[in-house]
């Protein structure tokens, strides 16, 4: 069934929870990996309990957070304090190529699923561990949210209008951010155990990936002893470059000119051609200098139009230029729907909702969501027989004992 | 899983010298092409793990080295912290695609190459000589990795994009800002945020498909929107309109209790999530009364009440240091967090004890410390191997590999080829 996804036969015994552990695995569950989940009753993964939830009625499989970021994935349900239970989790470990978790550090050891048990186990094993910290060092052991990562990063104290406080993102970045580079981390791993033999333990810090992604902003600190003042939507080089109110409410076009060329089209596209032999406007340096008179001027002209129109004059020159789309937009984007980037699988608790898919398209052998996510511990009994072979009569037993839950 | 086969001869160790165990993508040959961020980081996720990747850049030299940050502000493209950061462990040549002969070239670099990566727009890539068919007829095992703003078909495959359109077109710009002034625009995140993302998502779909080759044997077209890796990540911001029909803004409804809020020398960043959590913050500030007010007893109300609550918590805050109400909070398993300035994290104990930054001295721009690795192999590490390339650097070590002489590389250069 699963024979022409790349990662056709490769199985993960998936520990993770909240949003960036399960967003890791959520790419390797699109290139065809099969994702298990290990959830329980106990103590119920936060995505499970927090909005938006279908229709506003809440419950443990209708949250849209949980079920856009757990497509194609399978959940087990498995007391993790009972012995039994344990057992079983360690036999899904013999039976899988990757483990991954991202609790706080330590966490994993203490339950008794340190990589240096599993590697007794598995001895190929590949194991990450996505935690806020990394699994050593001094502060290791805090608690971290993905929010806190824009923050602690340094992200949030580059990002701001002049004059404000460091702002947050808007989102929780430091999650999927982590999570897409642990997906890349167990790639590697797997490129180099196909070909060695060789396993071995990846320990992430979600913190030191939200880093690597303001890497300019590092050197010119490292270089010059000195932060980056927060510009807020404008560039040290480019102009124009920003967010320009449109009619309607809250209505925005984002423009960038990059070069002169650009600049050129840019007056044509607004229809002010003898602009571009403004003098006070006439180089990327002189923009930048008279930017405020420049951003007046393009809003003159945006706030007579919608953003769609605004975008569509200024790309039929080929200038850079987008409304600031809603989720809403995006679900209704002509687009994204030609792309066929939105699933919609049957759901036994929400129906059928348009969730975000692959962000890939690869022309042999196109990934997709298989399947929806699961509610919780959909396949207990299924993994239980299937992958570790159990029988009826065991799975009656673990559950008359509280093991399944 | 399948059986073990090599994907390609094995390629010589480029540091025969070296004691940097190979990386877990050792032998894996790159070509990037095109310019700025989302390539770059692409290649520069592999390159770091190892693999060999070749950046091609045009004549004039890639975007990214006139961003700068440059020591002393001075200008110079061999010194743009931008392009020093991206470009670490690649081999550097120059191209000049535009013409036949560049274009011939390229594919002779692509005959044993594994994977090329590339982030020219659908509507260049032509007159570039990027053309996956005629690749492929050359090196069936080629995989092809084309990022592009919204993707290599749909009706805007051939639209412009920047990385704050990009940013917006992903939704994410509508999320940020500051809440309560809609006279405000929404807000982008620092930096070149949608280029990163596209190029981890290059990362991610190259190494799925190098990966699907030691079963399938063949190689592919990778299509990378950008956009489509934003809707991706927008938390639960999207999927609030297909569930719960309710529009995502910053000017909306705050879902958990959380903010900047200011300390005496910085900033801390307030987050309590859990009931035991808020608890744990109350016993920090010394359990005063307020707390115990009906309006804040769980975490909806505390998120519908947070104009109440912030004055009180920045009341008890002011006068403390950022570092102190840190470590207090954490030693409680609250999750606050310092909003760390760039100075703060180069001096960090916890970084620097991990050995994060990496000391890289490139030899015109000098020495300082960079971002390093963003996770720790247990067998085959991350490492720096070299500097990012000067411009052209090794036009003639990789020319040479093609069975190009000195003459016909300084014809070549005369042409303006290289």
């Amino acid at each position: 069934m699963l024979k022409d996804l790349p990662l056709s036969g490769v199985r993960i015994a998936d520990f993770t929870w909240v949003w960036a552990g399960p967003f890791a695995t959520l790419q390797l569950a699109h290139l065809g990996a099969e994702v298990i989940r290990i959830e329980t009753q106990h103590r119920i993964c936060v995505t499970r309990r927090i909005p938006p939830f279908a229709d506003g009625q809440g419950g443990l499989n209708r949250s849209g957070y949980y079920n856009q970021y757990n497509q194609g994935k399978q959940s087990v349900a498995l007391n993790l304090k009972l012995p039994e239970a344990l057992d079983i989790a360690k036999k899904l470990v013999a039976a899988s190529d990757v483990v991954s978790e991202n609790f706080a550090a330590g966490v994993m050891s203490k339950m008794g699923l340190g990589y240096e048990v599993l590697k007794q186990i598995k001895p190929d094993i590949i194991m990450i561990s996505m935690s806020g910290y990394g699994a050593v060092g001094p502060e290791s052991p805090y608690v971290s949210y993905g929010p806190a990562q824009a923050p602690l990063s340094g992200l949030s104290s580059l990002t701001g209008f002049p004059g404000f406080p460091p702002m947050h993102v808007g989102f929780s970045y430091g999650d999927p951010n982590g999570g897409l580079h642990g997906a890349f981390a167990v790639l590697a791993a797997l490129m180099h155990r196909v070909r060695t033999g060789e396993g071995q333990y990846i320990d992430l810090s979600q913190l030191e990936t939200s880093i690597a992604v303001i890497g300019e902003g590092v050197m010119a600190h490292a270089m010059n002893g000195e932060s980056l003042p927060r510009i807020g939507n404008r560039d040290p080089l480019m102009a124009p470059h920003g967010l320009f109110r449109c009619q309607g409410e809250d209505r925005w076009v984002s423009i960038v000119v990059a070069n002169e060329d650009e600049w050129l089209r840019f007056c044509q596209g607004i229809g002010q051609p003898a602009l571009a032999k403004d003098p006070q406007f006439a180089t990327a340096a002189q923009r930048k200098a008279n930017e405020d008179a420049l951003d007046t001027l393009i809003t003159e002209w945006t706030t007579t139009l919608t953003a769609e129109e605004a975008t569509r004059r200024l790309q039929a020159v080929g200038v850079a230029a987008f409304p600031t789309v809603t989720n809403k937009e995006l679900a209704e984007d002509a687009h994204l729907q030609s792309r066929e980037f939105f699933v919609e699988h049957l759901h036994p608790e929400v129906g059928t909702r348009r969730h975000a898919g692959v962000p890939w398209v690869f022309s042999d052998t196109p990934c997709q969501v298989r399947r929806p996510a699961p509610c919780l511990g959909q396949d207990t009994e299924d993994v239980l027989r299937r992958v570790l072979g159990y029988t009826d009569e065991d799975i009656a037993a673990f559950t008359a004992r509280g093991v399944l839950s | 899983m399948s059986t073990s086969q090599s994907p390609t001869p094995k390629s010589e160790i480029r540091n025969p010298k070296s004691e940097i165990p190979p990386g877990p993508l050792h032998g894996i040959r790159v070509i990037e092409c095109g310019g700025m961020v989302s390539a770059a980081y692409g290649a520069k996720l592999m390159a770091d793990l190892g693999a060999d990747v070749i950046k091609v850049e045009e004549p004039g030299g890639d975007e990214a080295r006139r961003r700068g940050p440059f020591p002393g502000h001075v200008p110079h493209p061999e010194k743009s912290g931008l392009f020093l950061y991206l470009n670490t462990n690649k081999l550097g040549v120059t191209l000049n695609l535009q013409t036949a002969r560049g274009q011939d070239l390229l594919r002779r670099l692509l005959q044993d190459a594994d994977l090329l990566i590339h982030n020219y727009l659908p509507p260049q890539m032509l007159a570039h000589g990027l053309d996956y068919a005629t690749f492929r007829a050359l090196n069936p095992r080629l995989i092809m990795t084309s990022i592009s703003p919204f993707g290599q078909t749909g009706p805007h495959r051939d639209y412009n994009a920047h990385d704050l359109t990009m940013w917006s077109a992903g939704g994410i710009v509508y999320l940020g800002g500051v809440s309560g002034r809609p006279d405000l625009p929404p807000l982008k995140a620092f930096g070149q945020q949608a280029g990163f993302q596209a190029g981890v998502n290059a990362a991610v779909g190259s190494l799925g498909a190098l990966f699907g080759r030691f079963s399938s044997g063949k190689g592919q077209h990778v299509d990378i929107s950008a956009q489509e890796g934003l809707v991706a990540i927008m938390e639960n911001n999207y999927i609030s309109w297909p569930y719960d029909g309710s529009i995502s803004s910053r000017l909306g409804f705050r879902l958990i209790p959380q903010d900047v809020l200011p300390c005496r020398d910085g900033y801390i960043y307030f987050l309590a999530v859990e009931d035991h959590q808020w608890k744990g913050a109350v016993e920090v500030m010394g359990n005063p009364e307020w707390a115990d007010a009906d309006i804040f007893q769980d975490f909806p109300s505390r998120s519908g009440n947070w104009d109440a609550l912030k004055p009180l918590l920045e009341d008890w805050m002011q006068d403390k240091s950022v570092q102190e109400v840190y470590h207090a909070a954490q030693a409680k398993r609250v999750p606050f967090a310092p909003v760390s300035t760039i100075g703060d994290l180069l001096a960090s104990k916890h970084l620097n004890a991990r050995g994060f930054f990496a000391t890289i001295t490139h030899p015109e721009a000098g020495t300082f410390q960079y971002p390093g690795a963003p996770y720790r192999f247990s067998a085959t590490p991350w490492a720096i191997r070299r500097p990012a390339p000067g411009l052209g650097q090794h036009n003639s070590e990789v020319y040479e590999r093609l069975g190009i002489s000195q003459t016909e590389l300084d014809e070549l250069k005369k042409q303006r080829v290289v």
